[in-house]
């Protein structure tokens, strides 16, 4: 393969007048007769070596990692699925019941999942106001899941959460990520639905599945035009 | 990318009546092709131009010197005049007290015919030592003014298959893309048919452009050159290559461009052997 | 066609294309053969003249000479070659300096013809600056056209400062340590290699055409404990000549330019004072390596007073014939002021201490011209090899070493550049390489522009912004007019952070409002130690470029680094 100028310089990370002045002044060995310019890959790797500079081929265009899609709030909320009438009077059990009941799982993972979960909530609660809890692990579940799921939980009886406005929480979404990017990407969408008092009041009637999807397909609709970003 | 970088053109200005026909001329160009001129007014007579693999001493004549006093105000009003705004060049450095450097880091430059003999000299089919030697040592093109201001209203070409009349194309394209002008190509057919031309273009992937650019390919069947050249309109910027070839004959620019020259007082815009194309 | 053009290009020869020693050792021979014969041209014509004219010499207007030889070199250099002013040797190291050594082709003759007619006639100047900047400028422009790159090129120009300087002295080492310590300033292999090469090839061509002679004979001392420290004396001495000397040069050069004559008549005033002063006392005149000769030979033969005025008298010569507009050096009147000198002080040490053993006044006016040398020049090495190759002795090197060590010390005190330095160090033009100078001199700012930055117009809603700054991994926006794309200003984070929280604002302030319209701005052009003194001044971590009013991008410290850092690897590892 023939690398042009341009892609010297890329290879080198400079910007192609830099080696242009560095071929006229014979700093790097490229000799230029005319307009054409004349030089070796291998002398260059190896001369790039000895003055300790980053050399490395560009990438090619496709090669390039292709940023991954990241998944809205439908798909994972699908997986996660909803969970109605959790049972419990405290936060523990609450947990405990609803980790319990998301079928995605399996029940190795559901113990890592429900420690990670308490640990968290020691930290501080989730309760995010409004009786709204977004359990969460403090890590990322890395290895142990390969796609987000955001299970909706609505609770037998609102609990004592020790939420940040001291409103007993009803509904509970817990989110699980493998990517601290994923997770902070879902998470800014749900306190963007939840924000909005309109939805709060619509959990409370404690919607069905069809109603409940549809509502977030509006969301997520207003989120693409762009509204409040 | 392209434009990002403002195009700058130098121009050497002579305080007197024909400098002010080059300058008008310049910034006629400059206008066109959204240039804009960087005007030095010369203190001492001699000035070093440092390029890439050649150091020039212009020795202007001593008409550049006329009245400093008043230089600066004339070429502004005419600056102004032209509706552009132009920088005036402060050399910063100096190779000895009395030999600033200009540096070379232009984009077009406007030479007269002649910038280091009497004027009286300039004439058709002279071009001087001077100026043979930038437009052979430079990156960028020169513009070598008509004597009086004429205003051009097509661009003219000249394309003989050659690696700098490749060039010379190329710059065509650059300057039709930045003035918004269609290009008229010329070309006298000798050693080989329209066709080896037009295969000459595909060759070099310039098929695309010369469809955008080009309003009118002319084929030269007519054995005598100079004879042709009646055909290039009288108000056309003439854009053209030139290469100093062998040992002795470093100043001649090659034989069609030569006879160009003698014979066309338009505007010439020329492409010398290290003109690199506009990125 | 491209077999017959490649020869022009030996760069592109697949043996030279990764290291390129061998070729440069070749171009260096090539060079230093041709600035050996320019030297020797020189040393002939000189002769020639000195004979030629020697049947006027008792004509009592003898003293014109010298002013018709000043006049007519001046007059060759400003309407027949026009060369600028100046000696010429601070011209070839400011070129190296910032321009890879790029020198005019008629620099390669014209100090030559110049200097022929000042020194030949009778002024009072050395002819090895002409034959350096011959030497160079010939190294120059065989690398021109070569098309070798501006590092080759720099080394052949320290080639043919070297060849010069070897075939005038018939002195291979002071010419190689000429060329390193003074024209390069960069002791690397890759130099100094080509440039020995050249030193041989210049002194074998003079030898091969003017026979292998040392030029000043040579004397067996004895040299005891007490002469070594007596020459402590003599370095203080010959510090105050270099001193007096260089002011001299400066004053002369000052009141000469403030006459309002033509440049010739200036030279030809000057040249007159010179023959006056030649009438009464004939050693000034030339450029006096016969003088030099007879000092160490001892056989001068005057008195003390006679001494020391012919050492006031010759530099004075020297800065009326230099300072007034003559053609030349100041390499030679050095060598003879600098005897003259030492021969004074060995009179004076005999005058005050009668009884004590001295050596003859040879060994003192050695000593004198190695301490004039390292004085005027700053440059102790070349001094010292200088008089030890020249006159073949290698007992005299430690006495050399110190004298050479004590007068550098000391003018360096008074002048803390040397005389072919001042001037460059005065304009901040001296860029030796590896030097911080040299780096941000080369680097420039469009090398060093980012352009990825979002642009945004001063009608916008701080709202809309938002949004911008989400996508946005810069804290800098530059502020356009949305009609004519002129620059306005910019917005910093830093600055708007109080209104970023409070959705109130997010509908109400336009970024017409919030940026920051006094900023300082980088134009394209701009030396880059310029740009880096402004933002140390203002504390500025990045700067944007405008030109014309439009916004190209910005500069920051962080790229600065970056790039000086790769800049200097590139420049200094080897």
């Amino acid at each position: 393969m023939k690398l042009t100028i341009n892609e010297v310089a890329q290879c080198l990370r400079l910007p192609v007048s830099t080696v242009e002045r560095w071929i006229r002044q014979g700093r790097i060995p490229i000799q230029k007769t005319g307009n054409r310019y004349l030089f070796n890959e291998s002398t260059l790797e190896k001369w790039a070596a000895m003055y300790k500079l980053p050399f490395s081929l560009p990438e090619k265009v496709n090669a390039t990692p292709q940023q991954i899609k990241m998944e809205n709030l439908l798909p994972s909320m699908k997986r996660g699925g909803l969970l109605y009438d959790i049972k419990g009077d405290g936060v523990e059990t609450v947990l405990k019941n609803a980790v319990e009941n998301i079928h995605y799982l399996s029940s190795s993972i559901k113990e890592i999942l429900y420690s990670s979960l308490l640990e968290r909530e020691h930290l501080t609660s989730t309760g995010i106001g409004k009786g709204v809890a977004i359990p969460h692990p403090h890590d990322p579940l890395k290895d142990m899941i390969k796609n987000s799921l955001i299970s909706t939980c609505f609770l037998e009886k609102p609990i004592d959460f020790k939420a940040v406005d001291g409103k007993p929480v009803f509904v509970m979404f817990i989110l699980l990520s493998p990517s601290t990017k994923i997770h902070l990407h879902l998470l800014s969408r749900l306190s963007f639905c939840i924000r909005e008092n309109a939805f709060v009041e619509f959990l409370k009637t404690t919607p069905d599945s069809t109603a409940f999807f549809s509502n977030i397909v509006d969301f997520e609709n207003r989120l693409v035009k762009g509204e409040g970003y | 990318m392209e434009n990002q970088m403002e195009n700058r053109l130098l121009h050497i200005f002579r305080n007197n009546p024909f400098g002010r026909e080059t300058l008008l001329q310049s910034l006629y160009f400059c206008n066109k092709v959204g240039a804009s001129p960087v005007i030095y007014i010369p203190k001492t007579t001699k000035f070093l131009m440092y390029f890439d693999n050649d150091v020039v001493q212009v020795d202007l004549d001593k008409s550049y010197l006329i009245s400093p006093e008043t230089a600066i105000q004339r070429a502004t009003e005419l600056v102004e005049q032209g509706g552009i705004s132009a920088r005036f060049l402060d050399p910063k450095h100096f190779t000895a007290s009395t030999l600033p450097d200009i540096h070379t880091n232009f984009d077009y430059m406007c030479c007269p015919r002649s910038i280091s003999d009497m004027s009286s000299k300039i004439g058709l089919g002279y071009i001087g030592p001077r100026v043979r030697r930038i437009v052979r040592s430079a990156r960028f093109p020169v513009l070598i003014t008509s004597p009086v201001y004429k205003e051009w209203k097509s661009i003219s070409v000249f394309f003989g298959g050659s690696a700098n009349a490749i060039k010379a194309l190329r710059l065509g394209f650059h300057i039709a893309r930045a003035s918004g002008i269609q290009l008229d190509v010329f070309t006298q057919t000798e050693k080989f048919s329209k066709k080896d031309y037009q295969q000459m273009i595909k060759d070099r992937n310039l098929e695309e452009e010369m469809d955008l650019y080009v309003k009118q390919w002319h084929f030269f069947e007519n054995r005598v050159f100079e004879e042709n050249l009646y055909d290039v309109p009288h108000d056309a910027l003439v854009i053209l290559g030139a290469f100093g070839h062998g040992v002795i004959r470093n100043f001649v620019f090659g034989s069609k461009m030569e006879k160009i020259q003698s014979t066309i007082s338009n505007n010439l815009l020329i492409a010398g052997p290290n003109y690199t194309t506009i990125r | 066609m491209r077999i017959l053009t490649s020869w022009r290009y030996p760069g592109n020869w697949p043996i030279f294309r990764f290291d390129d020693r061998l070729l440069l050792i070749l171009m260096a021979a090539i060079v230093g053969n041709f600035s050996g014969l320019a030297s020797v041209a020189l040393n002939r014509s000189l002769v020639m003249m000195s004979e030629w004219l020697h049947h006027f010499r008792h004509y009592w207007w003898v003293f014109v000479l010298p002013a018709v030889g000043a006049a007519l070199s001046s007059l060759f250099l400003e309407k027949v070659v026009n060369e600028g002013a100046g000696h010429g040797v601070p011209e070839v190291i400011y070129s190296v300096s910032r321009y890879g050594g790029l020198l005019r082709f008629r620099s390669s003759f014209s100090r030559l013809i110049s200097s022929c007619l000042t020194i030949g006639t009778g002024g009072s100047a050395g002819p090895e600056a002409p034959v350096v900047i011959s030497g160079a400028a010939i190294g120059s422009n065989i690398a021109k056209y070569f098309s070798l790159n501006d590092r080759q090129r720099v080394t052949l120009v320290g080639c043919g400062a070297a060849g010069a300087i070897s075939s005038i002295f018939n002195a291979p080492i002071a010419g190689m340590v000429f060329a390193i310590e003074v024209i390069v300033g960069e002791w690397k292999s890759v130099n100094i290699v080509p440039i020995a090469i050249a030193s041989v090839a210049g002194t074998e061509i003079s030898r091969l055409l003017q026979g292998n002679q040392i030029p000043f004979s040579h004397h067996l001392f004895n040299i005891d404990l007490l002469n070594i420290f007596a020459c402590l004396g003599l370095a203080v001495l010959s510090a105050a000549a270099s001193i007096l000397l260089t002011r001299m040069l400066r004053s002369m050069h000052t009141v000469s330019h403030k006459v309002s004559a033509p440049v010739w008549i200036r030279a030809a005033m000057g040249g007159c004072a010179v023959g006056v002063i030649g009438l009464f006392l004939p050693v000034v005149l030339g450029e006096g390596y016969h003088t030099v000769k007879i000092l160490i030979e001892g056989e001068y033969g005057q008195v003390l007073a006679v001494l020391a005025l012919a050492s006031f008298a010759k530099i004075a010569a020297t800065a009326l014939t230099l300072g007034w507009g003559g053609s030349g050096g100041i390499f030679a009147p050095c060598l003879v002021i600098g005897s003259l000198v030492g021969v004074t002080y060995h009179h004076l040490l005999a005058l005050f201490w009668p009884s004590a053993s001295w050596v003859n006044e040879g060994y003192y006016a050695l000593l004198g011209m190695a301490g004039l040398i390292s004085g005027m020049l700053q440059a102790p090495l070349t001094g010292i090899f200088l008089i030890i190759e020249i006159t073949g002795g290698w007992e005299v090197i430690l006495p050399l070493i110190i004298v050479s060590a004590v007068t550098t010390t000391l003018c360096h005190y008074f002048e803390p550049a040397s005389y072919y330095l001042k001037d460059l160090v005065e304009h901040g033009h001296l860029l030796r390489p590896g030097t911080d100078a040299r780096v941000l001199s080369d680097l420039n700012v469009p090398e060093l522009i980012e352009k990825d930055c979002i642009i945004v117009n001063q009608n916008m809603l701080l709202r809309d912004f938002i949004a911008i700054i989400k996508k946005s991994h810069r804290n800098f926006f530059p502020v356009e007019d949305d009609k004519t794309g002129h620059f306005l200003g910019i917005i910093h984070l830093d600055d708007i952070r109080p209104y970023l929280f409070d959705p109130v604002m997010y509908d109400a302030v336009i970024l017409g409002q919030i940026m920051n319209t006094q900023v300082e701005v980088v134009h394209p052009d701009d030396d880059l130690l310029d740009v880096a003194r402004k933002m140390d001044m203002k504390g500025l971590f990045s700067m944007p470029v405008v030109v014309n009013n439009r916004f190209l991008g910005l500069i920051s410290k962080a790229t600065i680094l970056d790039q000086y850092r790769k800049e200097l690897m590139v420049q200094t590892s080897h």
